[in-house]
C-alpha cells in the first residue's frame, strides 16, 4: 500500500472508528449518550483543545512542535483579564491586546529556533515555564467579573451550540481549507519532508517555520480567551497539560513527529476521538484516575499499530 | 566460498529476484552489473542477511545456510559497505569503525587508547592516514566517510567483503588507494562482490563479471576478455549508442562570475556562455560544490559579482536564484534533492509554486508532462518517490527543475550512482536542453563525462581555479594532473 493511500485512510480509519464507538455506546447507554445535551457537552470539552490542536498539526507537518500552547492559554486569558479587571480597558482592546501578546511569544519562540537554531523541544520548553510564570503574576490567585460582552464571547448559543464549539468548526474548517489549497501552507509539508532540500527548491524555510510558531501561539491566545470567557474567569492554572492533549490528539490524527505527515481534519478527529473516549469513561462510571491511563495507553497503542502498519507495508 | 542456487525474491507488484545461481570464490573480485533495479541490491540485501529470499538455496563453503540477520552474516564473515551512508554522524571515526565489539579493558569498559590505535591500523591501510580517529564523523568529506564504512567492514575481518558502488564518491587517486586494498585484501583471500555503474573500472579491478537484467541472471564473463560494450549490451539487452559531441554553445553570455570569493574557494571568474556546457573539475574538498552553493544562494559570497544577462544579480536565497533563472541539482540525492514523504507530483512542483492557490489538478498535469518528456519509469504520479530507483529519482529531481524554465542549469554528480542507460538518457537531455539555449554548469568527479559533453572544463584546486580548458586542450590525464595540484 502506498503511504500516500495510507494516510488518506488515517482520516478514514479515525473516523470510522469514531462512528464504531458512537453506535456501541448508543446502544449501551441510549438515555445518556445519544442526548443532544450530551454532544454538545462532548463538543464544547473538546473545542479549545482542538483549537489549539490545529496550530500543533501545522507545525507537526512541518517538523516540529510547540510545548508551550498550554502556558500561552493561561497567559492570553491573564492579559486579557488583567487589563479589564485592573485596568477597565474595553474587551476589544483587551482581547486585541492578548493576541498580540501570544503572538509576541510565539514570533520570539519562532526566531530563536528558526534563526539562533535552537531545538524546538528546548526552547518551547523553556517558553512553557516563562509563560507560566508570566500568566501567574497576572492572573495570581484568579480574575473574575468580567464585562459581559466577553463572558459572551465564549458562552453565547447558537443553534443549539455553544459559541466555543462553532469557534472550533469555523477555525478547523478554513485551516482545512487553507493548508489544502494554499501554496503557503503547502509548504511546510516540503519542510517537514526534507528541511535542506526545501531550502534548495527555493523555500524560505526559517521565515516559514517563525510563521508557523506564531500560528501555534496565535490560535493558543484565541483558545485562552474562549476559555476564560467561559469560565468566567482567568486563572493561572489554565491550560495546563494541554501541550500534550494537543500531541496526543494530532499523532493520532495522523501526525508523524518527523514531519511531513499529517491533515487538519486528523486534528480534529484525534481530539474527538479522545474526547469521545472520556466521555464514555464517564458514563460508563471508571474512576478518573483511569482516564489518563486509558488515553496513555491508546497512544502508545495507535502509534505501536502505525509503527507495525509501516514495517508490513514496507517488507 | 558462496553458492546461490534459484534464489528468488519478490516485492509486492515486482519480482525481484528470479532463480539467480551465482557461485562467488575466495580470491576473486566478482563484478556485479545491471542497470538500476536489476536486482543487484535485493541480492545484496540477501547475502548480508537483511533479506530473506522466497525461494532457492545458500551455500556458504560448501554448507546449506540460512542468513537470518545481519549479525548472522556478520559472524559468518560477509561484510558489507552499502552505497549510501550509513555512519554515526555525532560519534568519531573510531567509534564508527568498531561499532559493535570495541576493544575492552578487563572490567569491560571500552578502551579507547586500543581503539584508537586499532581505527588508526586499519585507515592506514586504505592509505587514509590522513583521517584522524579522533575526528567527528560528520565533519568528513563523502570519499573520507565512504573510507570509513570500508574500514569499518574491514574491522570484522571478513572473508567475502561486499562493495556497494564503492568508487561512487571517490577521486581517481582515492579509487586507486581502493583497488590497492583490494588487490592485497583478495592476496590474503578474501572473496569481493564487486558493484560498480563505472563500467571503465571493470577491466581494471574485477576478474569475472555477472550481469543482472530485470531480476534475471545474464551470465558471468571474464573481465578481461569481454569487451565494456559487450557487457552494456548484457545490461540494457541492446547496444548503446554513444553520445556524439556536438557544441550549441552561442555567442550570448548568460552567466559571468566576477571574482567571487566565499567560504572554500577565492578569486573565481569565468563567463558561461548560452547553450554552453561549462565543466567544473576537481577534487572534494576543492571548493566547487561551494562555488555551486554560492551562485545559488545557498551560501553567501564574501566578495566579488555575479552578472546574469549582463546585469548584476542579488542573490542572497534560493529563491532568488530560481527567480533568475538558475537551477541547481545537488549531489546528494536523497539528502538534498527528495522529498520522501511527497508524491512524485509534489517533487516536481515543489520549486514552481507560484502565487496563493495550489491547484492539484495543474500540478499533476504538469508533472505527467515532465515524466513523459524525460522517460521517468512510474506507475502514477502519485506514486510515492522512494519505491524509484535512483535513475528515476534524479529524473524526478531534474524535472522539478526544468519546470522552473531556468537559463542556467547547474548540476553537481548528475550521473552518481546512475546506471548506464539512465546516464547515456541524462547527456541525450542535457544536449537537448543547450540545443534550446539553456546553458549548464557541470560540476563532475567522472573525466569520462566531463569529456564526453563538455565544451569547456575548469579545473579546480584548493579553492582556486587552475586553469580553464578549451575543448581541444582537454585530456583526462591533464585534468587529473592539474586537480590533484600537479
Amino acid at each position: 500500500m502506498k503511504s500516500a493511500h495510507y494516510f488518506r485512510d488515517k482520516v478514514f480509519f479515525l473516523s470510522a472508528i469514531i462512528i464504531l464507538l458512537c453506535l456501541v455506546m448508543a446502544i449501551i447507554f441510549p438515555s445518556q449518550f445519544a442526548t443532544l445535551d450530551n454532544f454538545s457537552q462532548l463538543l464544547l470539552n473538546l473545542s479549545i483543545d482542538t483549537i489549539v490542536a490545529v496550530g500543533m498539526m501545522v507545525l507537526m507537518i512541518a517538523g516540529m512542535f510547540d510545548l508551550s500552547v498550554g502556558s500561552v492559554v493561561a497567559f492570553s486569558g491573564g492579559l486579557a483579564g488583567y487589563l479589564m479587571y485592573y485596568h477597565n480597558v474595553n474587551f476589544l482592546a483587551a482581547i486585541t491586546a492578548a493576541l498580540a501578546g501570544s503572538i509576541t511569544i510565539g514570533f520570539i519562540n519562532g526566531w530563536l529556533i528558526a534563526k539562533a537554531r535552537i531545538n524546538p523541544m528546548i526552547q518551547t520548553l523553556a517558553m512553557l515555564g516563562i509563560v507560566r510564570g508570566m500568566a501567574l503574576m497576572l492572573s495570581g490567585a484568579g480574575i473574575q467579573n468580567f464585562p459581559y460582552e466577553f463572558i459572551y464571547i465564549g458562552q453565547s448559543k447558537l443553534l443549539g451550540l455553544q459559541a466555543p464549539v462553532w469557534y472550533m468548526l469555523i477555525i478547523t474548517g478554513l485551516f482545512m481549507f487553507l493548508v489544502n489549497r494554499t501554496v503557503f501552507f503547502r509548504r511546510y509539508y516540503f519542510i517537514g519532508s526534507n528541511e535542506k532540500a526545501a531550502r534548495l527548491s527555493g523555500i524560505r524555510v526559517e521565515r516559514m517555520k517563525i510563521w508557523a510558531f506564531v500560528l501555534s501561539a496565535l490560535l493558543a491566545g484565541i483558545a485562552g480567551i474562549l476559555l476564560s470567557s467561559r469560565l468566567g474567569a482567568a486563572l493561572s492554572t489554565s491550560g495546563r497539560g494541554m501541550e500534550l492533549r494537543a500531541i496526543t490528539a494530532v499523532v493520532l490524527g495522523g501526525a508523524s513527529l518527523s514531519g511531513g505527515y499529517g491533515k487538519i481534519a486528523g486534528a480534529f478527529l484525534g481530539a474527538l476521538f479522545m474526547a469521545l473516549i472520556n466521555n464514555m469513561l464517564i458514563i460508563s462510571r471508571v474512576s478518573g484516575y483511569w482516564q489518563e491511563i486509558i488515553l496513555g495507553c491508546i497512544l502508545i497503542l495507535a502509534v505501536g499499530f502505525d509503527q507495525w502498519l509501516l514495517k508490513r507495508t514496507e517488507k | 566460498m558462496l553458492r546461490l542456487q534459484d534464489v528468488s525474491k519478490s516485492f509486492p507488484g515486482v519480482h525481484a529476484l528470479k532463480n539467480i545461481s551465482i557461485t562467488f570464490h575466495a580470491r576473486e573480485v566478482h563484478a556485479l552489473c545491471g542497470e538500476n533495479g536489476a536486482g543487484k541490491s535485493t541480492l545484496m540485501h540477501i547475502i548480508a542477511g537483511s533479506l530473506l529470499p522466497d525461494s532457492g538455496k545458500i551455500y556458504w563453503n560448501g554448507e546449506a545456510v540460512q542468513v537470518h540477520t545481519v549479525q548472522h552474516a556478520q559472524l559468518m564473515g560477509i561484510g558489507i559497505v552499502y552505497q549510501e551512508d550509513t555512519l554515526a554522524g555525532s560519534l568519531t571515526v573510531a567509534e564508527n569503525i568498531f561499532p559493535v565489539n570495541p576493544p575492552r579493558n578487563k572490567i569491560g569498559l571500552i578502551d579507547y587508547a586500543a581503539l584508537h590505535a586499532q581505527a588508526r591500523q586499519l585507515l592506514e591501510e586504505l592509505g587514509q592516514s590522513a583521517i584522524s580517529s579522533k575526528a567527528r564523523v560528520d565533519i568528513l568529506s563523502p570519499a573520507s566517510k565512504q573510507m570509513v564504512e570500508i574500514a569499518r567492514a574491514l574491522a570484522q575481518q571478513p572473508s567475502l567483503l561486499i562493495l556497494d558502488e564503492p568508487t561512487a564518491s571517490l577521486t581517481t587517486t582515492e579509487t586507486n588507494i581502493l583497488f590497492t586494498v583490494i588487490r592485497k585484501l583478495v592476496k590474503k583471500g578474501t572473496g569481493i562482490i564487486y558493484i560498480s555503474h563505472r563500467m571503465a573500472e571493470l577491466p581494471v579491478i574485477a576478474d569475472t563479471i555477472s550481469v543482472l537484467k530485470d531480476g534475471e541472471y545474464q551470465g558471468s564473463f571474464n573481465a578481461k576478455q569481454t569487451s565494456a560494450e559487450a557487457i552494456v549490451a548484457k545490461m540494457v539487452g541492446r547496444v548503446l549508442e554513444k553520445t556524439p559531441y556536438i557544441s550549441h554553445a552561442q555567442n550570448k553570455i548568460a552567466l559571468e562570475v566576477q571574482q567571487l570569493c566565499g567560504d572554500g574557494f577565492r578569486d573565481i571568474s569565468f563567463t558561461l556562455y548560452k547553450g554552453e556546457i561549462f565543466g567544473i573539475a576537481g577534487l572534494e574538498g576543492s571548493g566547487r560544490t561551494a562555488l555551486a552553493k554560492t551562485i545559488f544562494g545557498d551560501k553567501q559570497p564574501q566578495a566579488g559579482k555575479l552578472l546574469k544577462d549582463g546585469s548584476p544579480a542579488e542573490i542572497k536565497h534560493p529563491a532568488d536564484a530560481i527567480a533568475a533563472g538558475i537551477a541547481y541539482l545537488p549531489e546528494e540525492r536523497k539528502a538534498l534533492g527528495l522529498f520522501a514523504s511527497q508524491d512524485i507530483a509534489s517533487n516536481i512542483g515543489v520549486a514552481s509554486m507560484h502565487g496563493y492557490w495550489y491547484n492539484y489538478g495543474l500540478n499533476s498535469t504538469a508533472a505527467r508532462e515532465f515524466v513523459a518528456q524525460l522517460g521517468i519509469k512510474i506507475r502514477s504520479v502519485t506514486q510515492n518517490i522512494q519505491e524509484l530507483s535512483g535513475g528515476n529519482q534524479q529524473k524526478v529531481v531534474l524535472a522539478k527543475w526544468l519546470r522552473t524554465n531556468p537559463d542556467v542549469l547547474i548540476i553537481n554528480e548528475p550521473t552518481h550512482g546512475v546506471d548506464v542507460a539512465a546516464k547515456a538518457a541524462i547527456y541525450e537531455l542535457l544536449k537537448k536542453l543547450t540545443a534550446a539555449g539553456k546553458s549548464i554548469l557541470l560540476i563532475s568527479s567522472d573525466l569520462t563525462e566531463l569529456l564526453l559533453i563538455s565544451d569547456r572544463v575548469m579545473v579546480m584546486y584548493n579553492g582556486s581555479a587552475r586553469t580553464i580548458l578549451q575543448r581541444e586542450e582537454m585530456t583526462e590525464e591533464k585534468i587529473a594532473a592539474l586537480a590533484s595540484g600537479i
